[in-house]
């Protein structure tokens, strides 16, 4: 039996047993879905169904490797994309380990040059040893990946809920079965919002065209005399997470995190020489005025590497995109034959993607690896394999399959 | 609270146009009646004033409410009349900035009230917040609604103070925003065809005041750019786009539409575009021909893409960052149009 026979075998008997687990969105009849069948590969889209039993019976039946519905709801979901009727859409966050920077990649993620065949590990920009651009590239969700995109996800959270102000029954966190985590809100006053007002959200969430001279001197408002003010490291909204973004930084700044931001070494000992008095200040006036201590330039790169870690590095075409199909919760994804799980948000920290996600339950099965790094499925760690034959439980071996890095034996 | 009559002749569009109409017998077919000659005149007045006036602003004129505020929606269905983009989008911005200077002189508790028809969630905020003090706060996708399409860094929501969904704002602020509602609420009610239901005297003006302006319709802001395509012009993020899909390199899905889409523009064959994209490695002929063909209006929707502006590329993070040049314009086109023409000096 070849590999994708076998895995949408096992999709079969798991939807058989937990389709009646899907849910389906809200208004179901005003969704478009589009499914990626296993034999044909390729998209079905433009789908609706009436009921969610509908859904299920379709989802049972067909076993697609992926399965999604439309962000949007729709006059007619079923007919072509101009004639549908957008009606509104809700709103969605895509973080994904993909958009981050991590070490760990070097060590998992692996690419082969397209032109001549060179291997080798990372994620490069030209092939070593052609130049060529063009890579086909093996990425690999792990630990420390998801962890990164769990962070990005939590400041994301924070942002809707203190800023936005959105309450915790709107806003659903979800693992996306892959590499990052999904983020819905459902709000009757964001659905109509257009892909101008949602693209202001993503520059607000993301930072893009913050200018840091507004703070200092107010848009159009008044600013409290010293003695009525509260501490700097108080204040609300972007400032005070700058204010206090920049503080931290500081704080346990060394010379050659300064150095590390293109601060000259004089400079940088003489910000260190004066730590205690730049914080003092900006503790009463937020770090916005160069001073004698602290010229313009320095002051400016501090500021933009605040932003940096203070944004959350969401996805910003899924959340602009008003005609988006995003994965139905509760579904296999078929790169990994993890589940995409929905938790509330008062479970962030504690959810474990790589505990909760597992859908394979039972059983075991014999499989030739080819090569995989070292792997962690629920308490249990696989790997690393290199060319070997290994007897794997069911989701680890299903897991292998998808990533299309082992073959079933015998 | 209810308004006034001197606070309805200021902010006529408060009012329920159907029902101010019906309740002045103001039947359109009916506008040569001598009875509202004087209101029709003031209606022609209204636009005349919007299009004689830069910036565009139509007057105020205390005492005379039972002409200012029926002239209001008359003048919106002469407008309307005319077909013509230039005249109804400058009495729509004329009449917005007139709402805008009246409001400066209100106090806050007036312009909740004027509000109230937009559906505004909004309300008086003296406290301070942080350490700022404001006036209004503001719910902000009602904030977003009208901001999006201002282009300065202040009206960014990053820019801006925001706490449980709501954005705070001064009074000067507050007037732009509602200026900028009823400019938009002005030109949903411009109606397609008010022509043949007009009487022909009406008509008569309504075509007179056409052609007294139409030099100034004629200007157009379209710019021809030049038959043959010059590279040297392109801005710094085409340049990128440019070189990625020559080489085979990969380009996301936004940057390959910005590129083409800005290469149909300026008026590169179809065939060229496509012979561009002939070294990615995911290359598939009809494929991309039938894309191009898309963005370029031959198929599909049948309308030619413009291609993306310099803010949504920045958004998208495939703003290179800009030279010189590009921090005077507001699109990679815009950027070509000027370009080439520094070039051919």
């Amino acid at each position: 039996m070849d590999n994708q026979t076998f895995i949408q075998q096992k999709f079969l008997e798991f939807y058989e047993e937990s389709a009646s687990k899907i849910e389906g969105p809200s208004s179901i009849r005003q969704r478009e879905f589009g499914f990626m069948i296993f034999k044909e590969n390729m998209m079905v889209r433009h789908k609706s169904f009436d009921t969610v039993d509908a859904l299920r019976t379709f989802i049972k039946e067909n076993a697609p490797a992926h399965a999604y519905h439309s962000t949007a709801y729709y006059e007619t979901p079923e007919v072509k994309m101009e004639d549908k009727g957008w009606l509104g859409a809700d709103l969605y966050f895509d973080i994904d380990a993909d958009h981050i920077a991590t070490k760990c990649k070097e060590i998992h993620d692996s690419w082969t040059c397209k032109d001549c065949g060179f291997a080798g590990k990372g994620q490069p920009d030209t092939c070593p040893a052609c130049g060529s651009k063009r890579f086909d590239q093996r990425i690999w969700p792990c630990d420390i990946c998801l962890n990164s995109a769990k962070k990005e996800t939590i400041k994301l959270v924070e942002m809707l809920m203190e800023e936005f102000g959105f309450s915790s029954s709107e806003v659903t966190v979800s693992f996306s079965g892959h590499r990052g985590y999904h983020v819905h809100v459902t709000n009757e006053a964001v659905r109509e919002l257009d892909a101008g007002a949602r693209k202001e959200m993503v520059d607000y969430i993301t930072g893009t065209g913050l200018n840091a001279s507004f703070f200092s001197s107010a848009v159009g408002a008044f600013r409290l005399s010293s003695k009525t003010s509260v501490s700097a490291l108080d204040d609300v909204g972007w400032r005070g997470r700058m204010v206090r973004g920049a503080y931290d930084f500081l704080f346990s700044a060394t010379i050659q995190n300064l150095m590390d931001l293109g601060i000259k070494e004089k400079r940088a000992n003489e910000i260190i020489l004066n730590k205690q008095a730049i914080l003092n200040n900006w503790k009463r006036e937020g770090p916005w005025r160069p001073m004698r201590m602290m010229g313009k330039e320095e002051l400016r790169v501090i500021l933009d590497y605040v932003i940096e870690v203070q944004s959350a590095k969401i996805d910003t075409m899924v959340t602009t995109d008003i005609h988006r199909l995003i994965r139905l919760p509760n579904s296999l994804h078929g790169k990994t034959g993890w589940l995409k799980v929905c938790f509330p948000v008062s479970h962030i920290d504690s959810f474990d993607p790589l505990k909760s996600a597992v859908a394979f339950k039972k059983g075991t099965v014999t499989i030739y690896v080819e090569e995989s790094p070292k792997f962690r499925l629920g308490d249990e760690w696989f790997g690393e394999y290199e060319r070997q034959k290994v007897e794997l439980p069911m989701a680890a071996a299903i897991f292998l399959l998808c990533k299309d890095v082992a073959r079933l034996v015998g | 609270m209810a308004l006034t009559r001197i606070e309805l002749a200021k902010y006529p569009f408060v009012l329920d146009a159907a029902e101010e109409v019906k309740r002045l017998d103001l039947d359109i077919s009916n506008l040569e009646n001598p009875n509202l000659k004087t209101i029709v005149d003031r209606a022609f007045n209204r636009i005349e004033e919007a299009l004689a006036t830069d910036p565009p602003r139509v007057s105020f004129r205390p005492g005379d409410e039972d002409k200012e505020i029926p002239s209001f929606p008359v003048a919106i269905i002469l407008a309307s009349a005319t077909n013509n983009d230039y005249i109804k989008r400058r009495y729509a911005l004329a009449e917005a900035v007139r709402a805008y200077d009246l409001l400066q002189f209100e106090d806050e508790k007036r312009i909740v009230e004027i509000v109230k028809v937009f559906n505004w969630k909004i309300r008086i905020h003296k406290q301070p917040v942080g350490n700022r003090r404001y006036d209004f706060a503001l719910f902000f996708t009602h904030f977003l609604r009208n901001a999006e399409v201002f282009h300065e860094d202040e009206w960014k929501l990053v820019n801006r103070t925001m706490v449980n969904g709501e954005v705070f704002l001064n009074k000067r602020e507050v007037a732009r925003l509602i200026q900028e509602e009823v400019r938009r609420r002005i030109e949903k009610r411009f109606s397609v065809n008010v022509r043949q239901m007009l009487p022909e005297a009406i008509l008569q003006r309504v075509d007179n005041l056409s052609k007294k302006y139409a030099d100034r319709i004629n200007q157009s802001r379209y710019t021809a750019f030049p038959k043959e395509v010059i590279n040297e012009a392109f801005p710094p993020c085409i340049q990128i786009f440019y070189g990625s899909a020559k080489t085979g390199t990969h380009i996301s899905h936004l940057g390959r539409f910005t590129l083409t889409s800005f290469l149909i523009n300026i008026n590169m064959k179809s065939e060229d575009i496509v012979n561009l994209f002939r070294s990615s490695a995911d290359f598939n002929e009809r494929m991309t021909r039938y894309q191009v063909e898309h963005i370029s209006g031959d198929r599909g929707s049948r309308t030619k893409y413009k291609s993306p502006t310099c803010e949504t590329l920045k958004t998208h993070a495939l703003c290179p960052g800009p030279d010189e040049l590009c921090r005077t314009i507001r699109s990679p086109l815009r950027y070509y149009a000027k370009k080439t023409r520094m070039l051919k000096r």
